[in-house]
């Protein structure tokens, strides 16, 4: 340890796992398939290094196959490093798997006993807990019936008791969080917080950002490998967040790219390329959203205007999709025509993920005259100060004739989140004194 | 160091798998616990009709010649070739939780030597029956022996256990190698039947000492030679040893390797 207060030190650490596509494990299949034991060396962590202060809870998160289970794999001694070293300071209780070595036919007051003892827990230490164990649990009537009889989430919740009560210095939990019911989830939170408060350092895996953010004080991105920010759960959190959104809009704009291409590959083949941009703006759009608005795509209406891409950047230009309430916000949209189109109007819908219409506003009553166009256009939208309250948007776009038909409608062109830090309710701003 | 304190500390785990072993064992037969006494009982039967009156060997009382060396060595063949399954029978818990790995071996040697211990129940009842008259004194060497045997056991065990898990047919082979082993232990014939220029291999076993001394004390009545002592003693600890250095080298990827 090189410092004393801590209680968990992750020097530099790598892991790399052998995926085998045929494996063998006798001697014959090992030695006649030299050649055919091809396998992938797949290295999860690739150096990370952290620090954890004894009563400090640190959170884990990163995408799936981070590598953020492995390393807690290796905190609770399941699996060792390649390199790099880990110190741990205290008696370790691990919430990895809840429930490994239940016995099926043995009750539930027998189970406590085998389970709490592969915590390390001798006899006498187990009967001082047995009663907070049971109570915890909330399984009073059913202590003494095999395990077998329990439902899943008795079964959760017994395994849980148990190794939570094993007092531990340091805990480390694994995405278990989701145990029983609402009331059962809230008791199992308060219930860390309480060990926490008692000084009990704890690393929690989720992909709960909500889950971290109440428990936590620090966390820990991991990302590929690496160990990609930590610090402030919050600030962390939120890098993450939007790290994870722009992945999202991402593989979004690659399937609309996608999709565009093969509606470009059959304008001016009549009806079948119209009953595609049908399916298109199903797709899209989340499922039902279409219920709200009024404008329905006629059939008949052929695509004569392609939305090239969509993209929501902040006041400086850059992509952004997470912003602040009261930023500015700017939409910019890339059309392509393929004929001259005159004598239309260009109108936006904002919506809200739970297909709240919050905002329509057209070139016609704004008084903007469009000129004539065809070919590429650019088209740039700004909301200096973005006043919709918390949650998730998107931009619906419709290009009608100047009589109101349709010329076109793409729901949901790009989508983009307002978070804040005031506990403000409602769906806008308003703009307010008191006296 | 670390390791017996640990293993201290996980004390009850060890306790409760023990228990939990003989437990089901025997679970669900009709006899349940009756077929510890039951078992090593009829075997006996078997051997004394085998070979005091079809293959008759023209030693004094060859049933219990044999008994008091076949109980002690089929605790330590069942360690031998079921001891592969100790490891791989508890993959979910050796995946999912953390305990010092040793606790398994350590639990599977424990429950086979209680069975041990059961079945000198009835070697005792057959040794008073057959009229052989024990020292009292060399019967204080009996538990010696046992806790050197069940040294070489435990080491024996560790062995088998961590090397499954990297090749399967391991356990296939130690029960052919069991069988073997038993014919070259001077189970079934004195080891005075030994040609001369082979004894000095045979002692290389150790279970060769263990027999004989396990003999000495329960069917000739006399204390075992120092000797065999020493010898059965150190090439016990030295498996032993040698068991728990690659125990703890193959562990750290049986998590993957499972």
């Amino acid at each position: 340890m090189r410092n004393p207060e801590n209680a968990i030190e992750v020097n530099n650490i790598t892991k790399t796992f052998k995926i085998y596509h045929d494996k063998g494990h006798s001697l014959k299949e090992k030695a006649l398939h030299v050649s055919r034991r091809k396998y992938e060396k797949h290295q999860v962590l690739k150096g990370v290094s952290f620090e954890v202060k004894k009563g400090e809870a640190v959170g884990l998160m990163g995408q799936n196959g981070c590598g953020k289970s492995t390393t807690l794999k290796m905190l609770t001694k399941i699996m060792y490093p390649d390199t790099g070293t880990i110190e741990m300071n205290g008696r370790i209780s691990s919430l990895l798997e809840l429930g490994a070595g239940f016995h099926p036919d043995l009750s539930g007051r027998e189970n406590i006993y085998i389970n709490a003892s592969t915590f390390g827990l001798t006899k006498k230490e187990i009967d001082k807990r047995i009663q907070d164990i049971i109570d915890f649990s909330e399984l009073w009537d059913f202590i003494d019936n095999p395990v077998r009889t329990y439902s899943s989430g008795m079964y959760m919740r017994l395994a849980f008791s148990v190794a939570i009560n094993v007092d531990a210095d340091i805990l480390l939990i694994d995405e278990i969080l989701a145990v029983g019911d609402l009331n059962f989830q809230t008791k199992c939170i308060n219930k860390l917080m309480e060990i926490k408060a008692s000084g009990t350092t704890i690393v929690l895996v989720s992909h709960s950002t909500d889950q971290i953010e109440s428990i936590c004080d620090r966390s820990i991105w991991i990302h590929e490998g690496v160990v990609r920010a930590q610090g402030e759960t919050q600030v962390v959190n939120r890098e993450y967040v939007n790290y994870m959104r722009s992945l999202r809009n991402q593989a979004l704009e690659e399937e609309q790219a996608r999709k565009n291409e093969e509606s470009a590959g059959t304008v001016g083949e009549g009806t079948e390329a119209s009953s595609e941009s049908v399916s298109e703006n199903e797709s899209v759009n989340a499922p039902g959203e279409e219920t709200g608005e009024e404008q329905q795509p006629e059939p008949e209406v052929q695509d004569k205007i392609i939305v090239k891409s969509a993209v929501i950047t902040n006041a400086s230009g850059e992509s952004q999709s997470l912003f602040t309430l009261g930023e500015s916000v700017t939409l910019e949209i890339e059309l392509y025509a393929e004929e001259l189109v005159k004598d239309y109007l260009i109108e936006l819908n904002l919506v809200r993920a739970d297909v709240l219409f919050c905002y329509g506003v057209s070139t016609s009553c704004d008084r903007i005259a469009c000129e004539e166009w065809q070919g590429d256009r650019k088209l740039k939208i700004t909301f200096p100060q973005m006043n919709l309250l918390k949650g998730l948007y998107h931009f619906d776009l419709h290009i009608a004739n100047s009589d109101g038909s349709t010329i076109v409608f793409k729901g949901g062109i790009a989508q983009f989140e307002i978070e804040m830090d005031t506990p403000e309710r409602g769906l806008v701003f308003l703009p307010h004194e008191w006296k | 160091m670390k390791l017996f304190g640990e293993l201290w500390q996980y004390r009850e785990m060890i306790l409760s798998l023990v228990k939990r072993d003989l437990k089901s064992r025997y679970k669900g037969s009709v006899l349940g616990f009756f077929w510890m006494f039951l078992n090593p009982l009829l075997q006996l039967c078997v051997y004394t009709v085998v070979f005091s009156t079809i293959m008759r060997m023209g030693i004094d009382k060859f049933y219990l010649f044999l008994f008091v060396a076949l109980v002690p060595w089929m605790f330590f063949s069942t360690c031998l070739s079921s001891g592969t399954t100790v490891v791989m029978g508890q993959q979910d818990m050796v995946k999912k939780i953390y305990f010092p790995r040793e606790v398994l071996p350590l639990a599977f040697t424990i429950s086979q030597f209680v069975n041990m211990l059961l079945s000198f129940v009835i070697i005792f009842v057959v040794v008073f029956v057959s009229g052989i008259k024990l020292d009292p004194l060399s019967l204080l060497y009996l538990p010696l022996i046992m806790i050197i045997e069940f040294v070489l056991s435990l080491g024996i065990v560790l062995l088998a256990s961590s090397l499954t898990v990297y090749f399967r047919d391991l356990e296939h082979i130690l029960s052919i190698i069991s069988m073997a082993w038993m014919y070259l232990t001077p189970i079934i014939y004195p080891v005075e039947m030994v040609p001369e220029n082979l004894l000095k291999f045979f002692y290389l076993n150790p279970m060769t000492p263990i027999t004989i001394a396990y003999r000495d004390i329960l069917y000739y009545g006399k204390a075992p030679h120092v000797k065999t002592l020493i010898s059965a003693a150190l090439l016990g600890i030295l498996v032993l040893v040698v068991g728990e250095i690659l125990f703890s080298r193959l562990q750290r990827k049986f998590a993957e390797e499972l």
